[in-house]
This record gives structure tokens, C-alpha cells and sequence, in this order.
């Protein structure tokens, strides 16, 4: 495998721009079917290139990359339009894993995930815990070597697809809160593993229902060890992974450019109006480039990523919603289409992508604990604001 | 953008500094001392800033005086003025006047006034706006004779009441032309308003058939005046950042301490969302000040469009957030004594100074070339 780790920042983004020209696989198709195959291959193309997992130790198939050159790799990539790896590439069940992991672990399911040969997701939210995860009570129970795990899961990306979950599960009683929970990787194939699609408000069915009937983990597969997984999945959820950051911002300064095609090409460019709105959102992609920008100086000079992390994913969400309202405004009256129908989704723009993601926005500020749960926790944790009556469990 | 963000040890002690000595020499109430006095600034602490920690000269070229730090130096001290709420004629004569002498090009002109500027002993402005308060060349309209006497009114100038030099902004027959205008010449009157933000003092200029030194080229004063305006615009985007952010610090500070209802009012989701949407606001003001200013710095081509961005958003977020600071304090907020309404004003004011901030995001949209 090749080393870039020791590359000039130049002189890897001249190397990553001359794998694009060669190997970049175009837009990635819309069929939802299609699509996975076609990134899962992309991945593949990437890895076996040595392009995977930037930040990733070598030793398990990553690139091993120092900070800085991977925020070259995430903007290269952003600016030349490279299709987003699947969904969980970029998650959170690698970092558990090599973070907690063992060894045989990480040799079993690293390399295999960074390739996109099999598929993970995150089994974090349950139907009655919605943001508050210690609530959780998908129960696994110790017998022998293995755990029998019984429960339900929902709001699970990329479940029905999927090859393995990362799943946190009740090993201690019920009040046991944040101290009783267990990380395991559990088999989606495994019997008594049932997922179903859950159509969501784009019509899509990116998420699913899955429910687990006396379904055998092995002990191996335990993640951390037992009743320790909350803080696995904290320690990793909190890293933001300050690289990508500066990245989204770059995506975002694109899709503002091409928000301003639309305005030019609807003959809206002259109204001052929408050129005050265009102006907040060339300000919100900068504002969450700079923020990336900012956290990934600190992560640098080996310093802790600070209150500006836990302010992107607020900022993220408020912004993509902000981004799409004006997009959808900008279409006008072929707003009230469906973004399937030929009208939008003909010609080379697909402005029926402007109508999806206003729809699938609303999750931004829902998703992975809702803006309201995000603002509750920096006041808590960064502003140190006492806690709110009766929520002494304070879990996040 | 390599290095953007990345403060050094020394913007840390300078950051240390300026805290320190603003913190023993404006304190509040300092500040409501000069605030109601017609000057509006203590000559003993402008002439220390000066001689003890050489903040005029700071950022200005050596060759005239100064030390020769860079564009985020300059902010860096500002943004600790905007938290102290600093009454000094700093941003005019400093942030306005030199660049407006260092943009013209004008190197005698530079070679004549900067030292004094820097050394704390000439107090300089620059006067652009009229009654229709527009910050544009093109708008200008007090006249400049052949023999360069200027005849006509300026408002809203800021330190005008108190300057030494005067450096305006008049149109000439080959357009609009920067001149030097001694404040004791013949045929100036110089008239303090009654200002809204009292600790930034502002004068009506009247000007009849005043003498006055050319600056630069002859109806030249447009492409000077646009870079003058957006370096100020940066400058002011981290004085806006720092009174925000410490607006955000007296909300926090109050909100864990004060009790209703039987708890801290920090305590409830209402007071924390507030407080967290004012942090976001914060950190991204101070995101996009410094952006600007580390541009500046490395020359970059996109200071222009980087400006108004800057000024725009730092504008609307330190309202916002000297607002929410009111709201947090609840009655005590609304009080005389409470320093919350000193915030207020200052961000309203400064979010109108130099153009309102609808005025700055169609300026970043022309030069976008949306």
C-alpha cells in the first residue's frame, strides 16, 4: 500500500486530483438500489487505491495520515466532487471499534468496512428513548458465550442493507441509566434479526425498524467491556472528526454556488431580495468552513477541539435547512411537484435534489439528537449553565 | 489559508496586554465617566496606550512610526476595546484616518502624518458621510474649488468634535478627491451630535471655503476609499466580535446565579437556548472577523468580498446578543446602571456605521458577481 503520510500538502492533493481525473466514477445514480452498489464499488476503488480512511491506521487499511494532510484529502476530495462514501464510512462504528476494540476485532471488521465489502449500522435509538439514549431498553442477557439480545431499534440508516450493527444494549437493570449499557457488533443476518424499511417524508426509505427476537451475540463480539458501552459510543460520538469539518463547509460553498446557478437561471439574481438571502448563505457555508478551520488549528496544536465543535452540528442543521427554503422558494410554483417528476428531475441539474433536500433537511435538526437537545448541552457543558430540574441523570 | 486560526504566543501575550491595561484603565466606570463628557476620551490613557504599550502605532508601517504588525494584531486589540467598551478616538484616527493615508498612496502625505498618528499626538478621521449618511465616493457632495478649498457639510464623523486632521472626502472636477484639512483652519466649524452609543463620540463638519491639501490623485479617492472602508469594516467585524462575546460572559455570568422560582434561571431550557445560540453567534463573529484579517495579511484577493461578510453578520449577531443580554437580566437589564444598555448601543450603532448590514450583503453579492 502506498504511503502518503509523509507527502507536502501539495503534493498530495496533486496526487489525489490525478486519482480523480483518472478513476472518478461520475454522479452517483438515483435509484436507491443502484446507488449503494455504486458507492460500495467507488469505496472499493478508493481503497484499493490506497485513498480510504484518511485518518485510519495503516495497519488495518487506512491512509494514516497526519491532521493536516487529511484535511487536504477531505477538501481535494469536496472540490472535486468525489461521491460521498456510504453512509457508514464516515460514522462512528470504526472509530468504536479501533478505539475500543481489540486487535482481533479490529483485523476482523476494519478492513472489510473501509472497502465497503460489508456494511455497517448504528443501532443507538429506540422507539421510546427518541434523543435521551440511556433510556434505552433493548435487553442483552448473558448465557454462556454468548448474549441473547431482544428489543427494537428505529431510525436505523441503512439497516436493511446492512451486514453488521453496532448496537448498544441494556445489560444492567432498567434505572442502571448510562452505567448498564453494553456496545456489541451484532450479525444483521443472525436469526431472529427482522429489519423493515420505514418509509420517511421524502417518500424514501432510508431508515428502518429492526427488531431483534433472542438473537445470539457472541461475547467476542462485545465492543469495551460489559456495561461500558455508553461511554465507547460517547467517546466517539463526541469526536466530531475535526477533519471532516473544514470538508462540509468546502461541499457547502459548492452547493451555495450552485444555489446561485439556480437563482441566475430561474431570473431571480436581480432581486434584492433573494440576493440578500444568497448573501446569508455564502455567509453560512463560510461560517461552517472557518468553524472546521478553527477546530481543526486547536486539534493541531494538540489541544482539545473545544466549544466550537459541539457548535457545528447546531449550525449545520440550521443551515442546511435555511440553504434548501431558499432553494425551494427559488423554483417557484414547480415547487409544488413531486422532485421525481419530470418538470424537476429532467436535464442535467436535477433541481428535483433542491426539493428532496428541503424535505430530508428537516432531519438535520432531529437526527442524532435534536438542536434543542444540542443547545441544552452546550449550555450545560461548555457554558457550565446548572442543570435543569429534575434531569439529574445529565447523560451527554 | 494555511496558518488561518492559528494564533501565536505573541497575539496571546498582545491579547494579555490590552486586557490587562484595559482592565485598570477602562473600567466601567471610567467609561460612564467619558461618556458624559464633551471630549468622550482621557488624554493621559490615549497618550499611554501610546508611549507604554505603542497601540497606535502597532499595525502602521515602521518606516512611519510604527512597529509593523500585522492586520490580526490590530483586530486582536480592537476586539479587547469592544469588550471594554473603550472610549478613545481609536478607530477613527487609527483604523480610518491611516488607512486612508496609507491607501492613497500619498507617500509625503503618509511620511507627514502617520508618526503623529501612531505616536498618539495627532488625532486623525476621516470624513466621508453627509446627510444622507452614505459611505460611497460617489455620493459625496461637498466641492472642492481649483485653489482646493472645500465648501460643504459632513455628518456623522466620527471624533470630529475632537480631531486634529480632518481628512475628507470632496469632489473635485475630476471626481472625488481625499484632502487634508487642518481642524483650525479658516472656515471650519466643527458641532458634537448627541449619539445614541455615548461612549463613540460623532460631529457635524461644516466647511466653508476651507483650504486644504490634496491627497493623493486629483478625483482619485474611490478605489482608496473602498479598501480604507473595507479594512475598517474588518476591524470593526472584531470589535463587534469582542463586545458580543462578552456580552454572552455577563448573560452566563448572571443567568448561574440568579435564582427565580426557587432555582437559577440558568437552569431552565429557555435561559440555556438563548445562551447557546448567542455562543454559536459568538464563535462564528469571531470566526469571520479573523478570516478577513488573516487575508488581509496574506494579501489575499478576497478581502473584498471576506469585508462585508464580516461586518454584516458580526453586526447582526452582536445585536442579537447585547439584546438577549437585556432579556436574561430581566429588569435589572433595563436599568441606567447596568452596563447591558452600553452594549446595546454600541452594537446598534456599529451595526449601522459603515452601512447596515442588508447594505454589506448587497455589496458581497455584486462582488460575488451573483
Amino acid at each position: 500500500m502506498t504511503d502518503r503520510s509523509g507527502l507536502t500538502e501539495a503534493e498530495l492533493a496533486a496526487e489525489l486530483r490525478a486519482f480523480l481525473a483518472e478513476h472518478h466514477p461520475g454522479r452517483a445514480p438515483k435509484d436507491p438500489g443502484e446507488r449503494l452498489a455504486f458507492l460500495q464499488a467507488w469505496q472499493a476503488t478508493l481503497f484499493d487505491h490506497g485513498w480510504a480512511g484518511p485518518g485510519w491506521p495503516p495497519r488495518w487499511g487506512g491512509m494514516g495520515l497526519p491532521l493536516p494532510l487529511q484535511a487536504v484529502y477531505h477538501r481535494e476530495m469536496a472540490a472535486g466532487r468525489a461521491p460521498v462514501p456510504p453512509n457508514n464510512i464516515g460514522g462512528i462504528v470504526g472509530p468504536t471499534i479501533l478505539t475500543c476494540g481489540t486487535d482481533e476485532q479490529r483485523a476482523r471488521w476494519i478492513p472489510p468496512l473501509l472497502r465497503a465489502d460489508e456494511l455497517w449500522c448504528q443501532g443507538f435509538s429506540e422507539p421510546d428513548a427518541g434523543s435521551d439514549l440511556t433510556s434505552l431498553r433493548t435487553r442483552a442477557v448473558r448465557d454462556g458465550d454468548v448474549y441473547r439480545v431482544t428489543g427494537r431499534k428505529v431510525w436505523i440508516s441503512g439497516a436493511v442493507h446492512a451486514d453488521w450493527m453496532l448496537c448498544l444494549t441494556r445489560t444492567g437493570s432498567q434505572e442502571s441509566g448510562a452505567a448498564g449499557i453494553t456496545c456489541l457488533a451484532l450479525d444483521m443476518h443472525a436469526p431472529g434479526v427482522r429489519a423493515s424499511r420505514l418509509r420517511d417524508m421524502t417518500g424514501g426509505a432510508h431508515f428502518a425498524e429492526v427488531e431483534f427476537d433472542d438473537v445470539e451475540v457472541p461475547v467476542s463480539h462485545r465492543i469495551g467491556a460489559e456495561n461500558e458501552g455508553w461511554a465507547a459510543a460517547r467517546a466517539t460520538m463526541g469526536h466530531e472528526r475535526s477533519t471532516s469539518l473544514a470538508a462540509s463547509g468546502m461541499r457547502y460553498q459548492r452547493v451555495t454556488r450552485d444555489l446561485l446557478d439556480l437563482a441566475r437561471r430561474r431570473g431571480q439574481a436581480d432581486d434584492p431580495h433573494v440576493r440578500d438571502r444568497l448573501a446569508q448563505a455564502v455567509t453560512g457555508a463560510r461560517l461552517l468552513e472557518w468553524s472546521g478551520q478553527r477546530v481543526l488549528a486547536r486539534v493541531l496544536e494538540g489541544g482539545e477541539p473545544g466549544p466550537l465543535a459541539s457548535v457545528i452540528r447546531l449550525q449545520h442543521g440550521v443551515f442546511e435547512q435555511q440553504l434548501h427554503t431558499l432553494a425551494v422558494d427559488l423554483l417557484g410554483p414547480y415547487a409544488q411537484l413531486d422532485a421525481a417528476d419530470p418538470a424537476l428531475a429532467s436535464g442535467e441539474r436535477h433541481d428535483g435534489n433542491w426539493l428532496r433536500g428541503f424535505l430530508r433537511t428537516r432531519a438535520s435538526t432531529i437526527g442524532a439528537g435534536t438542536s434543542e437537545i444540542q443547545r441544552t448541552t452546550i449550555a450545560d457543558k461548555v457554558l457550565g449553565l446548572p442543570p435543569e430540574a429534575g434531569n439529574s441523570r445529565s447523560t451527554r | 489559508m494555511t496558518g488561518t486560526f492559528a494564533f501565536t504566543a505573541e497575539h496571546e501575550a498582545l491579547r494579555n496586554t490590552v486586557r490587562r491595561f484595559l482592565t485598570e484603565r477602562s473600567p466601567e466606570t471610567e467609561v460612564r465617566r467619558l461618556m458624559e463628557t464633551a471630549d468622550g476620551y482621557d488624554p493621559t490613557v490615549w497618550s499611554l496606550m501610546a508611549n507604554q504599550i505603542g497601540l497606535q502605532g502597532l499595525a502602521l508601517p515602521e518606516k512611519y512610526g510604527g512597529s509593523g504588525a500585522g492586520f490580526v494584531d490590530l483586530q486582536i486589540v480592537l476586539e479587547e476595546m469592544g469588550r471594554a467598551l473603550l472610549c478613545a478616538p481609536f478607530l477613527s484616527s487609527v483604523v480610518l484616518a491611516a488607512n486612508a493615508l496609507l491607501t492613497s498612496g500619498d507617500e509625503a502625505a503618509c511620511a507627514e502624518y502617520l508618526p503623529g498618528i501612531a505616536e498618539g499626538t495627532t488625532i486623525a478621521t476621516l470624513a466621508v458621510t453627509e446627510a444622507s449618511g452614505s459611505w460611497r465616493a460617489d455620493d459625496v457632495t461637498v466641492t472642492a474649488d481649483a485653489q482646493y478649498r472645500l465648501t460643504g457639510e459632513k455628518l456623522f464623523v466620527l471624533d470630529g468634535h475632537v480631531a486634529d486632521l480632518l481628512l475628507v472626502v470632496a469632489r473635485t472636477a475630476a471626481g472625488p478627491t481625499l484632502f487634508a484639512v487642518d481642524a483650525g483652519a479658516e472656515g471650519v466649524a466643527r458641532e458634537p451630535l448627541g449619539t445614541l452609543d455615548a461612549t463613540r463620540k460623532q460631529a457635524r463638519l461644516v466647511l466653508d471655503q476651507t483650504p486644504a491639501r490634496l491627497i493623493g490623485e486629483d478625483g482619485g479617492a474611490a478605489g482608496p476609499l473602498e479598501r480604507t472602508l473595507d479594512l475598517a469594516a474588518a476591524a470593526l467585524a472584531a470589535e463587534q466580535a469582542g463586545g458580543a462575546r462578552r456580552t454572552l460572559e455577563m448573560a452566563v455570568e448572571y443567568a448561574k446565579v440568579r435564582e427565580q422560582f426557587g432555582r437559577p434561571i440558568g437552569s431552565f431550557q429557555a435561559i440555556k437556548h438563548k445562551c447557546a445560540d448567542m455562543l454559536l453567534e459568538v464563535e462564528s463573529s469571531t470566526s469571520a472577523a479573523y478570516a478577513v484579517g488573516w487575508a488581509v495579511d496574506a494579501g489575499s484577493v478576497e478581502v473584498p468580498v471576506l469585508a462585508p461578510l464580516a461586518k454584516a453578520y458580526c453586526s447582526e449577531a452582536y445585536t442579537h446578543c447585547a439584546a438577549e443580554n437585556i432579556q436574561i437580566h430581566g429588569g435589572i437589564g433595563f436599568t441606567w446602571e447596568h452596563p447591558a444598555h452600553l452594549y446595546f448601543k454600541r452594537a446598534k450603532s456599529t451595526e449601522i456605521l459603515f452601512g447596515n448590514p442588508r447594505q454589506h450583503r448587497a455589496l458581497l453579492a455584486d462582488r460575488l458577481g451573483i
